[in-house]
């Protein structure tokens, strides 16, 4: 229990900070402790070689090209050119983002005008029931008539005594 | 842009090993520092300006770049293994490196980190690398000051397992 303390406090000690910015009293404690303990030796040289690939890195450092100020400068230009575009480019990007939906609905909506104007359907029928009612050529009286009739057909035997006798 | 953009490349330089991407960073940078130029109140200096610009340009970039996954041993090229078995000894901090030997260790140290977030490599870079302060890094990114301590506490450890895993299959 108390080595895994130690072990950890030395392994704490070297991520507390760039291992080149630890001083004598803490790498000292560092060496004494790996001479006898072999897990935090191979942390220790871990963190060594982690540090050197470190320093290595930053020492590489790149420099401008002699073309790269004319390039940004034509880049900022092209951009620029693009933006005085805006509207009709903003009105392109919203076709590519909206246009299959709109494509849709403009076909459906098609579909739907022909299927109601162009093919006769069920509906029509009713639409001829005026001309054919005018070729029977009824009368206002032959309706009034035709109405009796019914209610005629309708009434029971005695009703209809009591309407022609009286009571 | 010609007085600031050697100063725009070695910080861009920190996060990218390639010098195309270094450029297109670094090209970024002033496309932005250019549109945003209003928005730049002379508070600062103009150089802390650009360079708060480019950490938050190459993080992002870093960001939409695909992550590399764990390093293995297999990965290592021959240069690369011969400068782990060379650098094991204790004293390899103190050890002169020959140029092409500090090529190969500049190419290892870009494939480990790569395998890491771009918040770990920003403060290992800075602050182990190249040895800024922890101040340093809350400036140029704005994040507090205990967030980048604890950043580059976790980032080291990673990093240091990362290589200690190297190193062990290395051996084995």
């Amino acid at each position: 229990m108390k080595d895994k303390l130690i072990d950890r406090h030395i392994i704490s000690l070297m991520e507390s900070g760039p291992l080149t910015s630890l001083n004598e009293t803490d790498l000292t404690e560092i060496r004494v402790h790996t001479d006898h303990c072999s897990d935090c030796l191979v942390a220790f040289q871990a963190a060594q070689v982690s540090s050197l690939l470190l320093k290595e890195r930053s020492a590489e450092v790149f420099e401008p090209s002699p073309f790269f100020h004319t390039r940004v400068m034509a880049t900022l230009r092209e951009r620029q050119a693009e933006g005085a575009l805006t509207p009709l480019w903003t009105l392109a990007r919203l076709w590519r983002s909206a246009g299959a939906l709109a494509s849709t609905m403009l076909a459906t909506v098609a579909a739907l005008a022909v299927l109601t104007f162009a093919i006769p359907g069920n509906d029509l029928g009713n639409a001829y029931q005026p001309v054919t009612s005018l070729m029977h050529n009824y009368s206002a009286e032959e309706v009034i008539l035709n109405e009796t009739a019914q209610m005629e057909e309708q009434l029971s035997d005695d009703q209809l005594l009591t309407t022609i006798y009286g009571e | 842009m010609r007085r600031y953009s050697p100063r725009v490349f070695r910080f861009a330089s920190k996060f990218f090993r390639q010098r195309s991407l270094v450029e297109e960073a670094a090209q970024e940078v002033f496309l932005k520092a250019f549109t945003e130029l209003g928005s730049y109140e002379g508070r600062g200096s103009m150089e802390g300006w650009l360079t708060r610009i480019t950490t938050n340009t190459c993080l992002n970039l870093l960001r939409s770049s695909k992550r590399r996954p764990e390093l293995i041993a297999s990965d290592l090229t021959d240069d690369e293994t011969a400068w782990l078995d060379s650098n094991l000894a204790g004293a390899a901090m103190e050890r002169h490196q020959s140029s092409e030997k500090s090529l190969v260790a500049a190419d290892l140290a870009g494939r480990v980190l790569e395998t890491m977030t771009p918040a770990d490599q920003l403060v290992l870079t800075m602050i182990d690398g190249e040895e800024n302060s922890v101040k340093d890094v809350v400036d140029v990114t704005g994040w507090s000051e205990s967030k980048v301590k604890v950043q580059a506490f976790r980032a080291r450890r990673r990093m240091r397992e990362a290589v200690e895993k190297l190193l062990s299959r290395n051996k084995g």
